[in-house]
């Protein structure tokens, strides 16, 4: 059998790519609370929806958690295990959202979307797996507002890229162009 | 923004109050104290009745008393007291101990787990 690449293939390589750029970026600042971090890396990954539809989209969020933690050293560790369910909650709400809105979501929406599921996500996963303890829920509350406060700055990010990210599109796809 | 956004983050903004007033409220009440003695004997007493308990440990005897659905250390041997400090215990989980006398009490009630696992 013989893998064939395709531009699609490139395309979410290259966003893959920046979003792990991102991602390494922010492990390397402190954190104030376990479980807490900006999440920009989410940026990319609304983006490449918004662009490129939910396919790409969950590739570049797959690739980012693993490559991402292959690259810190956090690969399989419970750290990684959180990043992983955090993903995949967080593409499970978006695509949710993509389906039942008949794409009359705009960053924002997808953003927060993703934001408070990936939190919901890994904290249901360190409950689980980690710390099953009912005190544990007390940190949920916080941890949640952290997560609608970034989820809406990434959003508000991906609104103002969105112009110029549309016209390079349109460019590179336009015939001859 | 278009309306669906603005709908995704009207949801945002209820869920976090809900989810304040959900989990920064007061645990659940427990039902009942276990003791753990210097020998490492269990001993589960109700917090129903009102009672006071005599513990003993190496360093003399602590006494623990139950009164109201809440349990506290009235005086213990030790010298730091903390057990003494911490007061009256009435949610579930809540716990002190008194270390140098070997005394520890938990309220239990609800549902019980480790309290946490590190790699």
């Amino acid at each position: 059998m013989r893998l064939t690449v395709d531009r699609e293939d490139y395309l979410i390589a290259g966003l893959a790519a920046l979003a792990i750029v991102i991602h390494i970026a922010e492990s390397a600042l402190p954190t104030p609370l376990p479980g807490a971090k900006p999440g920009l890396a989410n940026v990319i990954t609304v983006a490449a929806l918004l662009l490129y539809g939910w396919r790409a989209a969950i590739w570049v969020s797959l690739l980012r958690v693993l490559v991402g933690s292959i690259l810190i050293g956090s690969f399989l560790t419970p750290t990684f295990v959180l990043s992983l369910s955090g993903a995949i909650a967080a593409m499970t709400a978006i695509g949710l959202g993509y389906l039942l809105s008949a794409r009359s979501l705009g960053p924002v929406g997808y953003s927060l979307l993703g934001a408070m599921a990936h939190m919901a996500g890994q904290f249901y996963a360190a409950y689980l797996l980690f710390i099953p303890h009912p005190a544990l829920f007390r940190l949920l509350p916080v941890l949640m507002t952290l997560a609608v406060g970034f989820g809406l700055l990434s959003g508000l990010i991906v609104n103002a890229m969105m112009p110029r990210l549309q016209a390079y599109v349109a460019r590179e796809r336009a015939p001859g162009g | 923004m278009r309306r669906a956004d603005y709908i995704v983050l009207i949801f945002a903004l209820v869920l976090l109050p809900v989810l304040y007033g959900t989990y920064w409220t007061r645990s659940a009440p427990g039902q009942a104290v276990r003791i753990i003695d210097a020998t490492g004997e269990e001993t589960i007493v109700p917090l129903t009745q009102d009672r006071h308990l005599e513990i003993k440990g190496p360093l003399g005897v602590s006494v623990i008393e139950i009164h109201d659905g809440a349990v506290r250390f009235v005086s213990s041997p030790c010298s730091g007291k903390l057990c003494v400090h911490a007061g009256w215990l009435r949610n579930g989980n809540d716990f002190t101990a008194c270390l140098p006398n070997r005394v520890s009490i938990a309220v239990v009630g609800g549902t019980e787990g480790y309290d946490s696992i590190n790699f």
